[in-house]
């Protein structure tokens, strides 16, 4: 039963994702993909990690890719226009060489008989509660963690920054 | 709770998210839209890294997950800023028409 939803939910993540890179207009692009971030957190649950999957709806579906509406939207950004004559033919065909190699090497990887199917996915003795994660984050990941807020700021400095018209003083 | 999802599942389900993540970075021309390509494929990683924690029985996958979200989110602020500032400049945010770097 699990593993049903858990395949439904990420196909129609999957779906979305390629609903994603094949729409040319930049705004149903990023609500495709808040879709799919929302049928990635069902499998996150699945997975034993609610926080996790909360994280993503509240971090990723809410905060980031409304961000990136709110530039869309503030830059104005008409549908993505296809040039009458490709101006990098050659690149175009090496990107797309490069993806098909890299999904038969990722196939036959994972289907390899080098790769067992591996175990079924268990759960977490404790369930997935956020008690336990986060005495692992406050404790031996303290540091990492910590070093994470310098970075924010770092990042919200920044941003700042580079959007601010330069001012003559 | 769980206990039927085989972890192959799970990692053909990342593979596939990332290699569509992986096509759309390579193919498209938006400079946004390159950015959801890379946020996609961040989030194949994701899953794979759940899965795994999750087949192992551990919560490192999970701590390594909250890094990736948050380290996405200050590469968001930053990235759209640049974006921003580029478009300021130049009028466009299509890459293929930003040369400014080529040498």
């Amino acid at each position: 039963m699990e593993r049903l939803i858990f395949d439904a939910a990420a196909v129609i993540a999957i779906l979305f994702a390629a609903l994603m890179v094949l729409n040319r207009n930049p705004v149903k692009s990023v609500l495709a993909l808040v879709v799919s971030f929302f049928f990635l957190a069902i499998t996150y649950v699945l997975l034993s990690a609610p926080f996790i999957a909360a994280i993503q709806v509240i971090v990723y579906a809410g905060a980031i890719l409304v961000l990136f509406l709110f530039v869309l939207m503030l830059l104005n950004v008409q549908r993505e226009e296809t040039p009458e004559k490709e101006p990098r033919p050659i690149q175009r065909f090496l990107g797309g060489a490069a993806i098909l190699v890299f999904t038969i090497g990722l196939v036959e990887v994972l289907s390899g008989k080098g790769a067992a199917p591996g175990p079924p996915v268990a759960a977490l003795v404790s369930g997935g509660r956020i008690g336990a994660l986060a005495r692992l984050l406050f404790t031996e990941y303290l540091l990492p963690f910590e070093a994470l807020s310098v970075l924010l700021l770092a990042a919200l400095v920044g941003a700042f920054v580079l959007v601010e018209r330069e001012r003559r003083a | 709770m769980i206990g039927s999802i085989p972890l192959s599942d799970v990692l053909l389900a990342s593979a596939a998210l990332f290699v569509i993540g992986l096509a759309g970075a390579l193919l498209r021309r938006n400079a946004i839209a390159i950015f959801l390509s890379i946020e996609l494929m961040m989030n194949a990683a994701n899953l794979a890294l759940i899965g795994y924690g999750a087949a192992l029985g551990t919560r490192e996958g999970q701590v390594a997950v909250f890094f990736v979200i948050a380290i996405a989110a200050a590469e968001a602020s930053v990235g759209l800023a640049i974006f921003v500032a580029l478009f300021r400049h130049t009028e466009t945010i299509d890459v293929n028409k930003v040369n400014l770097l080529k040498w």
